[in-house]
């Protein structure tokens, strides 16, 4: 989207200069803080992992690769990972092993959306659940289409067909709505 | 072909793999490839990068206060430590390399030292060695020239070599004998006087003798009961066998 803050920031970050990150966290911390959220389901976690995401985001600022991956998706990725690697640990370290139980996972923390990016919650619901799922699954969950479909027991076709038709819809929703924030913006 | 190959690449979940980043090494490679040849693959993953970050913005969740505050702080005492640690580094690297330096010196001289102490040895042994074989010698002499039994035989040189002159000092009782050579005629440069004896029908051989040198100094001659030593001319540097007809002088004794 915003290419020439994109720009910026990776600019400051190979300079190494402080400011990338404070810049970071007001354009990205919300939806990184979400993505935590979504893999790790408990406020204190997230805010570990989002706190250990952006100190490996400055500690490899130098190997992000602009031509390999765009800003968003290399910010992603560490902080799915972080996520990740802190269910783990957490999961160990408390003997009571944490069932990824699927209609717990999968079910969309509605409430817990931040209310003013661009009427979600409305947007959200355009997607059909079904669709939805499939694509948390996917993004969120970092399921292979095999995995999601043996834990969804969704069979493989359906679930690549949910994906094309999710992302679909989802580009329809985010196109419109992206339309109407730049004019309101302009005006 | 190519066509079915871009399919089932794009079939397979390996782009998805690659955009979450939980791609091995090889399979990221063979990822990265494709996207670099293949406009349709690339258009591809460019479109899943622009879902996911739509789709992860609608999960936004407004982070907590205060939070900023502390990644902020967090990052900045990172910064410090890195930098501490840049400067222990540093600091470490030049002591490092300062030891390294004072041990090669350290160990050069003391090297330099093991081997000036091995040839200072050297020396002292060599040294004492001469000092008791000159006074071994000395003693010798003053016993032949002291002892009442030597007798002195002058040596006159034969007609090819008339101003020889040289005195022989011979103690049957000690076992002892000496010449000393007082004058020699001047030969030309490439011939020399050379000392001989005949010691038990071996012949032996003593040496050249030096004009110069040979003038104060008495040489020992080995001893036998019937020896006889010659003084003979040679070609400079000396013979391996005396010249019978280049003998000038001949002392029995």
């Amino acid at each position: 989207m915003s290419t020439l803050l994109e720009k910026h920031i990776v600019e400051l970050l190979q300079e190494r200069n402080e400011k990338a990150i404070s810049l970071l966290y007001e354009h990205y911390g919300d939806t990184l803080y979400g993505v935590a959220k979504k893999v790790v389901r408990d406020d204190e976690l997230a805010q570990d992992v989002l706190q250990e995401s952006f100190v490996k985001i400055w500690k490899k600022s130098d190997s992000y690769d602009a031509t390999k991956a765009k800003l968003f998706t290399w910010l992603f990725r560490i902080t799915r990972n972080t996520a990740i690697d802190k269910l783990r640990s957490v999961n160990t370290k408390s003997d009571k092993e944490i069932q990824m139980d699927v209609s717990d996972v999968y079910n969309l923390g509605v409430d817990s959306i931040r209310p003013e990016f661009m009427d979600v919650r409305e947007n959200l619901d355009k997607i059909e659940d079904k669709y939805q799922i499939v694509l948390e699954a996917l993004f969120f969950q970092g399921m292979t289409q095999q995995e999601a479909s043996d834990e969804l027991n969704i069979p493989l076709g359906t679930i690549k067909s949910r994906l094309k038709i999710g992302l679909r819809e989802l580009k329809k929703i985010y196109g419109s709505s992206m339309m109407l924030a730049m004019l309101l913006n302009l005006i | 072909m190519m066509k079915d190959k871009i399919k089932i690449f794009l079939d397979s979940d390996l782009l998805e793999k690659y955009l979450l980043g939980t791609t091995n090494k090889q399979e990221s490679l063979q990822v990265e490839r494709y996207i670099a040849m293949y406009p349709e693959v690339r258009e591809t993953y460019i479109e899943l990068q622009d879902n996911l970050e739509t789709f992860a913005k609608m999960h936004a969740i407004r982070t907590p206060e205060g939070l900023k505050n502390k990644i902020l702080a967090r990052i900045r005492t990172e910064n410090a430590g890195r930098r501490k640690f840049l400067r222990y580094a540093v600091a470490a690297s030049f002591a490092a390399v300062m030891f390294a330096g004072a041990s090669y010196f350290l160990w050069n001289q003391n090297q330099n030292l093991q081997e000036e102490n091995i040839i200072v040895n050297n020396k002292i042994e060599s040294l004492e060695e001469d000092m008791r074989e000159q006074l071994e010698d000395v003693r010798n002499q003053f016993i032949v020239l002291n002892n009442p039994q030597t007798k002195r035989y002058n040596v006159k040189g034969n007609n090819n070599a008339k101003e020889l002159k040289a005195v022989a000092y011979i103690n049957p009782v000690k076992k002892l004998s000496y010449i000393n050579v007082k004058n020699l005629p001047n030969l030309p440069e490439d011939q020399s006087f050379q000392m001989w004896a005949e010691v038990n029908g071996e012949m032996i051989n003593l040496g050249i003798i030096d004009k110069v040198a040979g003038q104060e100094k008495l040489l020992a001659l080995p001893y036998a009961d019937k020896a006889v030593s010659y003084i003979t001319i040679e070609p400079k540097g000396g013979n391996n066998t005396p010249t019978v007809e280049n003998i000038v002088a001949k002392i029995d004794y």
